[in-house]
């Protein structure tokens, strides 16, 4: 009779690593009926918990209060998941410059800003999100919090009873006991993502967007990775290997179970690319300038290189220049000067764009080109914060 | 088993201990009146007021003061910062690399030094250089740059620095502290011992 328990967790564990192999994604759970509310006092009282960090981040200075840019992504996340789901969600879009989004138990999903400099349409972002989601539709916080207190509960007992038994055996079972329960309690949370994954992905090949994207995002996400290591000197990251405490799966396996799910019918769908091309643009600049000064050359390069991959603009260029004056090298500086003169180029208005390019042929001893640049962005800027610097540098008689 | 006990206990205390001792030199007072050399270099201070020298360093040549604790007031002397290195001392060289001061950094670079150095050290999302100005910095030229930022707890903070580069060296002096009536309640405080700043 103990055992039965056992059999059925076994059960479920089988069930859910034989989910990955399958090509059929998971039929979705039946749509919401009315509002939901919370049940029972555990479920309250985390809904009681979200609904006080999504007061204190309706404040938060890191919030992006804009409705055009929200309406779109929630439009996004609608387009995917449905309209009849997609109305129990409030989408907040918070500027950290991380390739991350998180769903809190009560609705609250948060989409931070590396995200969307990271994808590129609205396939690649609606898998993120409607993974997301598919946190928020199992109940996964709450499941995730039971469980570690079960857990915990278990392990407290047993530290309990370890030191009335009083023997080293004891002693040692308790360690092994600590190290199976944390063990479980890691991999518990990495099958919540993986279900959380098949269920993105399910949403994604019902929807008119292009499934195939979701295993792009993970494919990125791992040659970013590649980029930043190797030009910090850093060995290649291993990206199978699931450490005892990761609690994600490995990228390499979620970019191969979501290409495996994609319905391949849906090959051929629109993926958006253009739409959200438009909508991230306002804000490319800004995401740029965040992503840049995390001082990580190899990750930056490698975003900047695939959002020109339809062609270098001014933004994108005048970007690149920065990341490269901002190293410095003597060779930087050779590459970083092309990048703001193209940007120049492109747009005579960036004024920006002229103050790199007079600081960057400043440093490499062209000190008049680099003073007429500097002088054409004070007259595009005169109002700018460092004016009164910059004009310093700009000879004497021209001052007077 | 006992005795196993026993050297649990010690050692757990021994290391309590340690860490109250730690507790109770964290800072150092700095009188009023008396000339101090900050991060052992040749800048001298004199406040006008008592400040509290935190232990503990965040960089080589580096020293932070502070009135109330740093995440209140927080003045940081970068006192000599060779070409090559970074501000502050990096979490990990290869994970975490830091932009580093260079024999090329122009004066008015110095304010993206910063910016660029507390946006991956204090892991902030936002942070804005508002005002830049030529200024006499420990009797060379410099520059007085303001800035904001939010940090980790959504808290908006205000700064004020003044730096120069002096053979080869950068010198500045940074003062944080948050927006809302911090800021402005210490920042005479700051702009004193700011003035009083001389190399020896």
């Amino acid at each position: 009779m103990v055992r039965a328990p056992l059999y059925v967790a076994i059960g479920i564990m089988l069930a859910t690593s034989t989910m990955a192999r399958t090509k059929e994604s998971p039929p979705l759970p039946p749509p919401y009926q009315g509002v939901y509310q919370p049940i029972g006092v555990d479920e309250i009282g985390r809904w009681r918990e979200d609904d006080e960090r999504e007061r204190i981040l309706t404040a938060s200075p890191m919030l992006i209060r804009d409705e055009t840019l929200t309406n779109y992504i929630k439009s996004v996340l609608c387009a995917s998941v449905g309209e009849d789901r997609c109305d129990s969600v409030r989408i907040y879009v918070v500027r950290e410059p991380i390739f991350n989004a998180s769903m809190t138990a009560n609705g609250t999903m948060r989409v931070f800003t590396g995200l969307l400099l990271r994808v590129r349409n609205e396939a690649e972002l609606s898998a993120i999100l409607g993974h997301e989601f598919g946190h928020f539709e199992q109940r996964h916080t709450l499941n995730h919090f039971k469980k570690y207190r079960t857990g915990t509960d278990l392990l407290a007992w047993g530290s309990v009873l370890a030191a009335m038994a009083a023997s080293l055996e004891a002693r040692q079972n308790y360690q092994n006991l600590e190290l199976a329960v944390y063990g479980d309690l890691y991999r518990y949370g990495r099958d919540q993502e993986r279900e959380a994954d098949f269920l993105g992905i399910a949403y994604l090949n019902r929807s008119q967007l292009r499934p195939q994207a979701a295993s792009r995002v993970w494919q990125n996400v791992m040659a970013e990775a590649e980029a930043s290591a190797q030009v910090r000197g850093l060995k290649r990251p291993n990206f199978s290997a699931i450490a005892f405490a990761a609690s994600h799966p490995p990228s390499a396996e979620r970019a191969d179970y979501l290409a495996e799910l994609a319905d391949p019918a849906g090959e051929g769908r629109d993926d958006g690319a253009a739409r959200y091309k438009e909508m991230l643009e306002p804000w490319l600049p800004m995401l740029l300038d965040d992503q840049i000064k995390l001082n990580d050359f190899g990750a930056s390069e490698f975003i900047l290189e695939n959002l020109a991959e339809d062609g270098w603009t001014a933004p994108l260029l005048f970007a690149r220049g920065e990341l490269y004056r901002r190293r410095g090298n003597p060779r930087d500086l050779v590459f970083a000067a092309e990048f703001y003169s193209s940007a120049v180029m492109m747009d005579e208005t960036h004024s920006e764009a002229h103050r790199g390019l007079g600081l960057t042929r400043y440093k490499l001893g062209q000190v008049a080109a680099g003073q007429s640049a500097l002088q054409r962005y004070l007259e595009l800027a005169p109002e700018a914060s460092d004016a009164s610097m910059i004009r310093l540098m700009l000879p004497k008689k021209e001052e007077e | 088993m006992r005795n196993r006990f026993i050297r649990h206990m010690a050692i757990s205390a021994a290391i309590a201990i340690s860490i109250v001792a730690a507790e109770a030199s964290a800072h150092k007072l700095r009188e009023a009146g008396a000339a101090v050399e900050v991060a052992d270099s040749n800048v001298l201070v004199t406040p006008t007021r008592d400040w509290n020298r935190v232990s503990g360093r965040i960089g080589k040549n580096v020293e932070t003061w502070t009135l109330d604790g740093t995440q209140l007031n927080d003045v940081t002397f970068f006192a000599g910062i060779a070409v090559g290195n970074p501000l502050v001392k990096e979490r990990s060289k290869k994970h975490e690399p830091l932009p580093k001061f260079t024999k090329d950094t122009l004066l008015i670079e110095i304010p993206e030094l910063l910016e660029g150095t507390y946006r991956p050290y204090k892991r902030l999302a936002t942070f804005e250089i508002r005002n830049v100005e030529p200024t006499e910095f420990l009797g060379h030229d410099g520059i007085l740059f303001a800035y904001r930022y939010s940090d980790r707890d959504g808290l908006t903070k205000l700064g004020e620095a003044s730096a120069s580069i002096i053979g080869g060296k950068l010198y500045m002096i940074t003062y944080d502290a948050p927006r809302i009536y911090y800021f402005e309640r210490s920042l005479e405080d700051f702009r004193t011992l700011l003035r009083s700043a001389r190399l020896s």
